[in-house]
């Protein structure tokens, strides 16, 4: 896997642009799924996941073949996610009332298009509640707790990704770990 | 509340696989007899599976040519970039 995108990797550098979509290809699920939790907004998801890959294409001169492509990548997405997140106004949400709606949300917006059955809706609504208690994270916390337990990565990558110390890392999951068990405990 | 955070530090060094063995040992007797750290170690199982059961999403359709659309147009310097 490593050599196939060094291999295109190589290929890019050498201005051959079509090689870097079979790059897209394959990390656009993981990369979409970590700016997806980050930021809880399909929308917004996709604008910052593009912009990531975009962002490595015009950087990737400055790759280090010797060091994993992966991480390199989770580095672009994650800072853009987290600049993203700062400069975003508080009131962006999915259950932020849509003006003029009365009481309506993007949720009840979402869902009226489409009916589910009763078992999936659950699913789903319970799948919106864990990602609105993830949200509630500081964004420091909720980082690592996306990349280890959504993203699956180990605690060096996400060192490496964060460029922060192992142990550092440990201490955010364990106190984002602490802050998810008292936030879904009754659920 | 769980009894005292030497036992919670071990909950999360188990949770990342990173206890010793006499470490697990003293945990795993631990929880056998005190209620509050069972219940604690319960709960954050509980949330880390939680947290990974909404780990399934795909990116949207057409993402790779929406990327591959807005890249910039091939840079001619490339060759002496170099």
């Amino acid at each position: 896997m490593e050599t196939l995108i060094k291999k295109r990797i190589k290929q890019v550098k050498k201005g051959d642009q079509n090689a870097f979509a079979e790059i897209v290809d394959i990390y656009k699920d993981k990369i979409y799924q970590l700016c997806y939790r980050m930021l809880g907004n399909a929308h917004e998801a996709e604008d910052i996941a593009q912009e990531a890959f975009i962002r490595a294409y015009v950087n990737i001169h400055t790759y280090d073949m010797n060091k994993k492509f992966s991480t390199w990548l989770y580095r672009i997405a994650t800072n853009l996610s987290i600049d993203r997140i700062r400069k975003k106004k508080p009131d962006f949400y999915l259950d932020a009332e849509v003006s003029g709606t009365d009481g309506l949300n993007m949720y009840s917006q979402v869902a009226a298009d489409v009916s589910l059955p009763e078992d999936e809706l659950e699913t789903l609504e319970l799948q919106q509640t864990i990602q609105g208690e993830i949200l509630k994270l500081p964004d420091k916390y909720r980082t690592v707790i996306v990349l280890k337990y959504i993203d699956e990565l180990s605690l060096n990558e996400i060192s490496e990704i964060l460029t922060i110390p192992v142990g550092t890392v440990k201490t955010r999951i364990h106190r984002g770990r602490e802050a998810l068990r008292k936030q879904l405990r009754h659920l | 509340m769980s009894c005292s955070s030497e036992y919670v530090q071990l909950l999360h060094k188990y949770l990342d696989h990173e206890l010793t063995s006499d470490e697990e040992k003293i945990i795993k007797e631990h929880l056998h007899s005190c209620e509050a750290c069972y219940q604690h170690f319960h709960e954050l199982e509980k949330a880390v599976a939680f947290v990974q059961s909404t780990s399934h999403i795909e990116a949207p359709l057409n993402f790779t040519e929406g990327v591959m659309n807005s890249l910039p147009k091939e840079k001619r310097t490339v060759s002496w970039n170099r």
